[in-house]
């Protein structure tokens, strides 16, 4: 087996007991994802400098007799609207510029102070607007599995860079499922955690009340190890919630007796027979061994939230991507002849056409003359979405559910068709509304599906605020039963 | 008919300050730049870098409840923070966290004389918690925005706590606006919570003003802004006033719009910008704040007495004027100093005489608090006394306050003056007495024959010899003195 | 709900965004889209429903008032676009 073929928790043990070095792992990750990313374009910045010396210093650590830490000599790629202290952050936007970050974001620095090592930035849709990875300033991002077809998104660069074997675990950030998706499209384990669990300071924003930060991994163990050291209440994120112990051990058993869910109004809508095969297949794994299936129902829910979830996240979108303006940091616009022109400029080359959309849509709804009619309403919409759920946990665990109706569709098949696209995040949306965890896994492959036949095919747990951890947990359970996904060979 | 006419202005005010922290309201950046570098007090937060967050400083909080109580509002128990957007390079974020419509603290009001003087309340809608933005410097000599080439913007000041008070429309004139606001400003500085400092800018003004025409049209309303000064504040509204009411008895039609005060020119003119476009949303970054009855209660208590109560108990219990009673309490180190002095055994009103002259030049010349000057309250409260007893003259305790203010003790001041004990009597009176009646024959002879029936050469006299005592020596025995040596002999 | 290319240039220009013909084509299609949904809610009683602000009722964090120096100063000023000492320097400002 190869260094970079092994999980988080083999290369922390492997270091710590200089079974191999930090600095051999970094580098044979760092092979993989140099022979990997001219096709898979899965990063805009490859920390090759600072990642390297980071490995020096841990390997110095344990020639010391130091432990540097659960995470000791991991090699990780945050997706690249994170903020790396003196690296690169571009959000991949243009607007950005080459700027590099006076600081860092909380995740990051207890990634790195538990021994982690950066590998690179990863690839995203710009500003996490997009669900293919491919309205990224630097161009698409392609799927491990099938270099043809997209590997979902936001969080694609992270998700395919996990999948392929650069690194074992890799940050995403999901504000409509743009970590579940991915982990779907790319065959590997997504969590996104409940909302004020994870620190989102120093996430570059895009819709304050629904981002959150979680991990991408291949085995729910390596998932796990990432959220046992990111749930930490920071004082510098105000919503980040203090005083939530979560056990992120993985205990064995979590299926017996446990309530599992289907949603009645999910019924009717179309999946992909290999996903509706899944759903099948996964419902009766449950059964067998000692869970309750029950039906609860989100007329609401299924009604509802993909519009509300556009209205809430353009609404604060564009008050978070106002301050792009060319003034303090990032794109300028030298000869401008004045403010409006430097505005104008900075802003209408720095954007990319999805981003323009969304701010155009969210200046809309906030006009005063319609405020009250849109954003408001989608607000008080959103009471009722968030409520919807708590009264379908009091007689359910989990929600099993699918994440997409369908497998990855080609590279440029979904650009000009958008709201095809909202339709798709009916899955994933809802759970942002209302602040919940979400996790997806991978179930296997697609089997006699045509062309798209051998692609990932995940599904997606849902649970209550807080139960991120009993989500793992049946996440372990289900990974003994289906086995966890390979790295994808190229 | 047009000169039958009258006009009645309304006037609402909204006044911004500057709460009184360590550090600015959502970041650790240090709250006094004073002389300092631009830019040498920013960081991510109140640069809006992308990913920052903000934190809400505990002492904005408090700051706010304190100002609010002394405006008579009510505390809001839970209330919420907005993004204010519009662009402005001046804003990091472009846009401002505010409370706006959600204030901490609502529903108040202070009472000032209306121009007949009669007792009017001006109501007070809210004052609600906000950010600062930085400051703009523009090439152009004269400091105008429009023609300069470039500006440069300091963010040392983006992210100090503000707090922007507003008033209903119930003032009526220039003079009762001004009046409000220096009640309003005399009763926030003595909460503790704002310095005021209208030098430093840490107060400022903008002023809606509307005019009824008494054939009952309406003028639109329209918001002066940029007055940073008490004469500012009334010109601007003078002149606002005038203008409308000019359109008006012209028959035309006063437009809504947002007007720039120009203090050189002495000018309202329109901005050529539509109202401020004000679009919010619930900052999503800030859960909503709560402050629990106990908190509010213990702000409360730590609310001190105001100037207006103040001044009324002086002249109903200890007998000072109005005037007197309004000089002691404008400033609540100056009223503490002078209750000290009292409470130390001074008699009210002459203590009160003291602390109006002496205590409030030694304040002016030095720039400090009344409580950082080297005379305490207890040691002038001594002074007085000595006066008073006759051990010292008036002239005398001065010079002895002097040098009390230079760091001398009580006692030490009275050597240094040559004060005598008692002061300048018995042989030594008689003997400078003898020495000025020998000095002035003239005088002497004048009186002697008779021909100063007014007193007037006795009196002479009498300055004489007080110049010479250097004020050690007591009028009345001075006096009797002189009678005794001009007796014949 | 429908907004024409002409009102949609001009919230475009609120949010500091000149677009070029093609973009504007799709900003209206997609605007037009987006209030389609959004239209939905008007489907819905929403009297006396609160609006959501958080995924559930947390208080807002109070930190105490003592100052600390960011020590990255230099770093956001290297960072500036243009400059001039350590100001931050802006075009000329005209009055829209």
């Amino acid at each position: 087996m190869r260094l970079y073929e092994l999980s988080a928790r083999d290369i922390a043990s492997g270091v710590r007991g200089k079974k191999f070095s930090a600095t051999e792992v970094f580098d044979e990750c760092l092979s993989r994802a140099v022979a990997c990313d001219g096709k898979l374009a899965a990063l805009i910045t490859t920390t090759v400098e600072a990642g390297r010396a980071a490995a020096g210093r841990i390997d110095g650590r344990v020639s010391r007799g130091e432990d540097p830490g659960p995470l000791a000599g991991v090699p990780v790629i945050l997706k690249d609207n994170m903020c790396t202290h003196g690296i690169r952050t571009t959000a991949a936007s243009r607007v950005l510029g080459d700027w590099a970050p006076p600081y860092s974001a909380t995740v990051w620095e207890l990634l790195s102070s538990a021994g982690a090592v950066l590998l690179g930035k990863a690839n995203m849709d710009e500003f996490a607007m997009g669900n293919t990875t491919s309205t990224s300033a630097f161009g698409p991002t392609a799927n491990p599995w099938d270099v043809s077809r997209v590997p979902g998104g936001s969080s694609g660069g992270s998700a395919a860079a996990v999948a392929a074997g650069y690194t074992p675990v890799a940050l995403g950030s999901d504000t409509g499922g743009s970590i579940r998706q991915p982990a779907s499209y790319c065959g590997i384990y997504g969590l996104k955690p409940t909302y004020g669990l994870v620190s989102r300071y120093g996430l570059i924003a895009y819709g304050s009340s629904l981002d959150q930060i979680g991990p991408f991994a291949r085995t729910v163990g390596d998932a796990a190890l990432a959220m046992q050291i990111l749930a930490r209440h920071d004082p510098r994120d105000s919503t980040s919630v203090p005083g939530k112990k979560i056990d992120f051990t993985c205990r064995e058993g979590a299926l017996k007796k446990k309530r599992v869910a289907l949603v009645r109004e999910f019924r009717g809508f179309t999946l992909d027979a290999p996903i509706a095969d899944a759903m099948k297949r996964v419902t009766r794994l449950f059964e067998e061994a000692g869970a309750e299936v029950v039906e609860v129902s989100l007329p609401t829910v299924a009604r509802y939230a993909v519009a509300c979830y556009y209205a809430i996240a353009a609404s604060e979108a564009h008050t978070n991507l106002a301050r792009y303006d060319g003034v303090r940091y990032g794109r300028a616009a030298p000869g401008a002849a004045g403010l409006k022109e430097m505005y104008e400029t900075v802003r209408s080359e720095g954007f990319g056409v999805e981003v323009k959309s969304r701010i155009i849509a969210g200046t809309c709804l906030t006009e005063p003359v319609r405020s009250e009619e849109y954003y408001v309403a989608a607000t008080r919409v959103r009471t009722l979405i968030a409520e919807e759920f708590r009264r379908a946990f009091e007689s359910a665990d989990c929600i099993l559910q699918p994440v997409t109706p369908s497998l990855p569709e080609k590279i440029g098949e979904m650009d000009e068709d958008a709201t095809k696209g909202y339709e798709s995040d009916l899955y994933t949306l809802p759970v942002n509304m209302a602040g919940l965890p979400g996790f997806t896994f991978w179930t296997g492959r697609a089997e006699n599906f045509g062309e798209k036949t051998g692609l990932p095919v995940g599904l997606q747990l849902v649970g209550p605020r807080w139960s991120d951890g009993e989500l793992l947990n049946v996440g372990f359970a289900l990974e003994k039963i289906l086995g966890a996904p390979k790295i994808a060979s190229l | 008919m047009s000169d039958k006419l009258t006009f009645t202005p309304v006037i609402g005010i909204e006044i911004h300050i500057q709460l009184k922290t360590k550090s600015k309201i959502f970041c650790s950046c240090s709250a006094d730049y004073t002389n300092d570098e631009p830019n040498s007090h920013i960081c991510p937060v109140c640069m809006g870098l992308p990913g920052s967050m903000p934190v809400l400083n505990r002492a904005v909080v408090r700051q706010g409840m304190l100002a609010g109580m002394a405006l008579n509002c009510k505390v809001q128990p839970t209330t919420l923070f907005f993004r204010k957007s519009y662009y402005y390079p001046d804003l990091p974020k472009n846009y401002q966290i505010t409370q706006s419509d959600l204030p901490i603290a609502a529903d108040g009001w202070l009472e000032i004389k209306d121009d007949a003087g009669k007792p009017k309340t001006i109501r007070i809608n809210r004052l609600h918690l906000e950010e600062d933005v930085g400051k703009l410097h523009h090439s152009t000599s004269d400091g105008r925005l429009e023609g300069a080439e470039t500006s440069w913007v300091d963010y040392n000041r983006s992210g100090l706590p503000l707090a922007e008070i507003v008033s209903e429309p119930d003032v009526s004139s220039s003079r009762e606006a001004v009046e409000f606001v220096t009640m309003l400003r005399r009763r926030v500085r003595y909460s503790g919570a704002s310095d005021v400092d209208l030098e430093k800018g840490m107060m400022r003004f903008d002023a809606n003003v509307s005019v009824k025409c008494s054939d009952g049209r309406w003028g639109r309303r329209v918001e002066v802004k940029n007055m940073n000064s008490f004469r500012a504040l009334e010109h601007a509204i003078e002149y606002e006033i005038k203008r409308q009411s000019e359109i008006l008895a012209e028959g035309g039609e006063v437009l809504q719009e947002t007007r720039h005060w120009n203090d050189a020119k002495g000018v309202t003119s329109g901005t050529r910008v539509k109202e401020f476009y004000r679009k919010f949303i619930v900052e999503p970054d800030l859960p909503p704040l709560v402050v629990s009855p106990e908190w509010v209660e213990e702000v409360r208590a730590t609310l001190p007495e105001m100037p207006a109560d103040k001044a009324s108990r002086y002249v109903k219990e200890m007998g000072l004027t109005e005037t007197d009673a309004a000089v002691l309490t404008d400033s609540l180190d100056v009223a503490r100093y002078f209750e000290a002095c009292v409470a130390a055994g001074a008699n009210p009103v002459r203590a009160g005489n003291w602390v109006r002259t002496e205590v409030l030049r030694a304040v002016n010349e030095k720039h400090v608090d009344a409580d950082a000057l080297a005379v305490k309250p207890e040691s002038l409260a001594e002074l007085i006394l000595r006066v008073e007893d006759g051990k010292l003259s008036t002239t005398l305790a001065r010079q002895v306050f002097d040098a009390m203010l230079e760091g001398l003790s009580l006692e030490e001041a009275v050597k240094k003056s040559g004060a005598v004990e008692g002061g300048m009597g018995g042989s030594a009176l008689g003997d400078l007495v003898r020495a000025t009646l020998a000095a002035n024959p003239d005088v002497v002879e004048e009186i002697r024959s008779g021909k100063d029936a007014k007193g007037k050469k006795v009196k002479f006299l009498q300055g004489l010899v007080m110049r010479e005592a250097k004020g050690q020596a007591r009028p009345d025995e001075v006096a009797s003195a002189i009678e005794e040596s001009l007796k014949p002999e | 709900m429908k907004l024409g290319g002409e009102e949609v240039r001009a919230i475009a220009a609120e949010a500091r965004l000149s677009l070029t013909d093609e973009e504007l084509a799709k900003a209206v299609r997609y605007i037009g889209s987006f209030l389609d949904m959004v239209d939905r809610f008007k489907e819905l009683d929403l009297k006396g429903v609160e609006p959501f602000c958080f995924a559930e009722a947390a208080e807002c964090p109070l930190r105490e008032d003592s100052p600390a120096a960011f020590g990255g100063m230099p770093e956001i000023l290297a960072g500036r676009t243009e400059g001039v000492g350590s100001f931050f320097k802006v075009p000329r400002i005209v009055e829209e």
